[in-house]
């Protein structure tokens, strides 16, 4: 009751039965978007599916030939079952260390919990290609793993067996996948709350029993969204294939990018692409399926509070186990990060140790590329315009969503974060579809369009969420207490929200700064950072990439840590 | 109850309310009307429409028909900030990022007042409550109590001519809620403002109130004084949710001219039937009598077995069992020894005042 008549209170006033479909203006750019952004592009995709190309000119004729040919090629199904084997395999590696590494920091640890979480999930905020590149570091030809095993004699001479094979692949995957399986996990261990498992014990369980019986089935669930949303962010990365896995790794991703690109074969491209959405969908409804969720805490339970000081050998083992663990996945998550920055100052065009003197040259260089300085120009006006049109538009949806009655507005919700849950690749070429056939040149422009189209979904949930735990009578207080509904929202809902739409806008910010697998598909010759130092690593490597890599990382780290800083600050406010 | 019309700050008038996507009303034809100065009270289990009623005066709700009218006029269609009234929330809903001083403080800064004037304003009302010293704190530093003092203080900081409580004291505990119903009663004596207040707990009903409302099921059961809905009435609901009251059936057969009550099998001449046949009768636990089983020479007495004892302090309830009949009864403490478990017992009943319900 008290939902509805919280919406009821931003809402239209009560409008005569014969006048139903008068328009609620607020409610026309939420539909806005979701047309042009959402659901035009996605229609275009499909659309294009049905065309063919002949003598290089997109023929405008509807055809099943793209599909046919998919259905017919060995070829196709032999790449999909390899990327499926890359991601799922990357996937389930991933969620056999994060699972328990959550269990113990969310239910063993009890001290500076929020460290060791922020630890796990700052790689996240880390450069995609950053993460990526430095894995080439070390598995490559010259790279820290060959040198160290020829120096210490274990091998003759290099070896081409760690770089460009399935298996750098599914390491890197892996490597990517650890924090989100983390931190959906996390959230699932953290809201059980301690009395479910004292009764667990109390009713005579052992701890495994307590574990089958009560803590799995209230993961499970979260386990499964976190497996799903590493293996969407692997399935339609089209750069770590090509960048670690070289012929033997390529996937599907990077056969979808190349008709968009060398092949430029945009119908079979798209029909690629729809066959790996639907492949994609399946694979996740059936995780899903199989790790179902069973009741709600109903919140009479009693808060989870930290769990008591653990007694006993078992106990401690446990503990010491976790520790380990914990230990060992961070130094796997940062070391390739750290090396980075130590051959960033490394004087030295070989990356092997040992090292040799300190320098700080590569980083001079990159201050006379003009090249680079005119890519981080970019960047920034990027990242400024799509920050702000997606808080902008994000706060303003969430809101409208929140209190507006809007026809289906769940379905509306799901439909404009739909972008978030596309692979990239498939996303990018979306974008360009839907830029090119409302005139919007290869640039800038597009990259903002195409950026903004996930990103502001981003934001719109982060305060919507916000939103949705606000007493509702707070609202209902103010206007009682003789406030105007603009007053209301001035003085009580938006110093309410600022946290999370500026916790949005720094998300943003270093996803933006960060983005390659949309972006790259939208710059034509307006090339961003990230963009630049990729195409950079294509034609050869210096070691100033090194220094572009490890500044950015600086970045996206103090924009975390004021994220952090800003919402402790709250936390203490409110 | 006939007050003239100027004299009613609030008066509720033919409203019914249906929630969209329900059949059923919320509220079916709800009339009322409530006195300056007047402590009334909404009493009725969950899902009575006591709340509905509440916000549609307050005015988070429209009304599907009928008036809501204040001081005569007619306000049904105003928005909440435009009507002269005041709601304490269950929640408290007090502003997180504000102090309690500028909670306080907000209705006169919305009417515009100048910031030395209604910072005084909002320390006199946190003074009423006992709540100066706190006046620099957020919400969230406060405990319960506290924070249902500040909602307090920021509901009466404008005097405003009626104050909405939606049980205020619901989320206390006992000695805290009993410590805000003094509070609330002498503060509404000195204020001279009228109090709505809605509550499941018909001790906090009974005890503060002028006049009492029983709502059930979007209806109004009975509207009267305290001593009206606990002596006399009107109707089954009303006699078990305001008094405790055992249900008992009684048998009436013509005798003489006369209908003759019987319970249990047990003929009681004092119950007055007007028809024969089954009927129930609303008798309080207090005027239940329980002797010993020795004690067998009185007439109009049912034997029973004693089931359940509960010591409640003053005095004990007593759960007995009569053959198909179980009856509390009340009887002073001092008596806690004498009664056990499994002890046979007759009991009497006082039923000078007992209300008969024809089915």
């Amino acid at each position: 009751m008290s939902r509805s008549a919280d919406m009821a209170l931003f809402a239209a006033p009560a409008v005569p039965a014969r006048f139903r479909l008068r328009i609620d203006w607020p409610q026309v750019p939420v539909y806005g978007w979701l047309a042009l952004i959402v659901l035009i592009p996605n229609l275009l995709l499909i659309g294009t599916s049905f065309l063919s190309v002949a003598g290089g000119r997109i023929k405008f004729e509807p055809t099943l030939a793209n599909y046919v040919r998919l259905w017919n090629s060995a070829g196709f199904w032999r790449l999909l079952e390899q990327t499926f084997q890359f991601s799922l395999l990357g996937a389930f590696l991933g969620a056999l260390v994060a699972y328990p590494m959550a269990y113990f920091v969310g239910r063993v640890v009890r001290n500076n919990r929020s460290i060791l979480t922020v630890l796990v999930l700052v790689p996240l905020w880390i450069s995609l290609l950053m993460r990526v590149f430095s894995w080439r570091l070390i598995l490559g030809q010259n790279g820290v793993l060959n040198s160290s095993l020829v120096s210490s004699g274990v091998l003759d001479g290099p070896s081409s067996a760690f770089l460009y094979t399935g298996s750098s692949v599914v390491l890197t995957f892996a490597y990517i996948s650890i924090p989100f399986i983390f931190v959906s996990t996390l959230n699932a261990f953290e809201k059980i709350p301690q009395s479910l498992i004292e009764a667990s014990q109390d009713l005579d369980a052992t701890s495994f029993q307590t574990f089958c019986h009560v803590i799995w089935p209230l993961t499970r669930r979260s386990l499964a969204i976190g497996f799903s949303l590493a293996f969407l962010v692997t399935v339609g990365d089209y750069v770590t294939p090509s960048m670690v896995g070289g012929i033997n790794g390529t996937t599907l991703g990077v056969l979808i990018s190349s008709q968009f690109g060398i092949a430029s074969n945009w119908p079979f491209g798209a029909a690629l692409s729809i066959a790996l959405i639907a492949a994609v969908s399946i694979v996740v409804a059936v995780v899903l399926w199989s790790c179902p969720q069973r009741g709600v805490f109903s919140g009479d339970e009693a808060p989870s509070s930290a769990p008591p000081p653990a007694a006993g050998e078992g106990a401690r083992l446990s503990y010491i186990g976790g520790a380990i663990l914990y230990g060992a996945v961070v130094a796997f998550l940062y070391a390739p990060l750290l090396l980075m920055v130590v051959f960033s100052f490394n004087d030295s065009t070989l990356q092997a140790f040992p090292l040799h003197a300190l320098t700080f040259k590569w980083y001079a260089e990159l201050a006379g590329n003009s090249g680079l300085i005119a890519a981080g120009q970019r960047s920034l006006i990027v990242a400024v315009s799509v920050v702000i049109i997606s808080s902008i538009v994000g706060t303003a949806f969430a809101l409208v969503l929140h209190y507006r009655n809007l026809l289906y507005s769940r379905a509306v919700e799901l439909l404009l974060t739909l972008p978030l849950a596309m692979p990239s690749v498939v996303l990018g070429i979306v974008m360009v579809l839907g830029t090119e056939i409302v005139g919007v040149p290869p640039g800038l422009a597009r990259v903002v369009i195409g950026q903004a189209s996930f990103i502001m979904p981003i934001t719109m949930l982060m305060v919507l969420t916000r939103l949705r735990r606000l007493d509702p009578s707070l609202l209902e207080a103010s206007l009682d207490l003789g406030a105007s509904r603009l007053q209301s929202f001035l003085l009580i809902v938006l110093p309410l929200i600022r946290g999370a739409a500026i916790g949005g806008m720094l998300l943003g910010l270093t996803l933006s700064a960060d983005e390659v697998m949309v972006t790259l598909f939208l710059a034509g010759p307006s090339q961003t950072l990230p963009i630049w130092v990729f195409n950079q690593m294509r034609f050869g490597f210096t070691p100033s990439v090194n220094a572009v890599f490890t500044l950015l990382g600086l970045f996206a780290l103090s924009t975390v840590l004021i994220g952090q800083l800003i919402a402790r600050r709250r936390a203490v406010e409110t | 109850m006939q007050q003239s019309v100027g004299n009613h700050v609030l008066s509720l008038e033919g409203v019914s309310k249906t929630y969209p996507g329900n059949t059923k009303r919320a509220l079916d034809r709800v009339s009322f009307d409530v006195a300056a100065g007047e402590f009334f009270s909404i009493l009725g289990p969950s899902g009575s429409g006591k709340t509905t009623i509440l916000r549609t005066i307050a005015g988070f709700e429209r009304p599907d028909e009928g008036r809501v009218m204040m001081s005569g006029g007619d306000v049904t269609h105003l928005p909440p900030n435009k009507r002269d009234l005041r709601t304490v929330f269950q929640s408290y809903a007090l502003f997180p990022h504000l102090t309690i001083s500028e909670n306080v403080q907000y209705p006169l800064r919305m009417a515009g007042m100048a910031k030395p004037e209604r910072t005084r304003k909002a320390m006199q009302a946190l003074e009423l409550v006992a709540m100066e010293s706190l006046a620099g704190r957020l919400p969230h530093l406060l405990s319960g109590g506290q924070r249902q003092r500040a909602a307090l203080a920021r509901a009466i900081v404008s005097r405003p001519q009626l104050l909405l409580l939606d049980e205020p004291l619901g989320a206390l505990d006992l000695r805290l809620r009993q410590q805000m119903q003094h509070t609330l009663v002498s503060l509404q004596k000195e204020l001279g403002i009228a109090f709505v207040y809605v509550t499941h707990d018909q001790g906090e009903a009974l005890s503060m109130s002028n006049r009492v409302l029983v709502m059930r099921e979007g209806r109004i059961a009975q509207l009267g004084r305290p001593q009206d809905l606990y002596f006399k009435p009107r109707s089954e609901f009303v006699a078990e949710f305001v008094g405790n009251s055992n249900m008992l059936p009684v048998e009436f057969t013509s005798s003489h001219g006369a209908y003759v009550g019987s319970i249990g099998g047990v003929t009681f001449p004092e119950i007055r039937g007007d028809r024969s046949g089954t009927a129930r009768v609303a008798v309080r636990y207090d005027n239940v009598r329980i002797y010993p089983d020795k004690d067998g020479s009185a007439t109009s007495r049912l034997s029973g077995i004693v089931e359940d004892v509960l010591f409640l302090g003053t005095n004990i309830e007593v759960g007995v069992r009569c053959g198909e009949l179980r009856i509390m009864g009340s009887v002073p403490a001092s008596r806690a020894d004498s009664l056990v478990a499994g002890q046979a017992v007759t009991i009497g009943l006082d039923l000078a005042e007992a209300n008969v319900f024809h089915v």
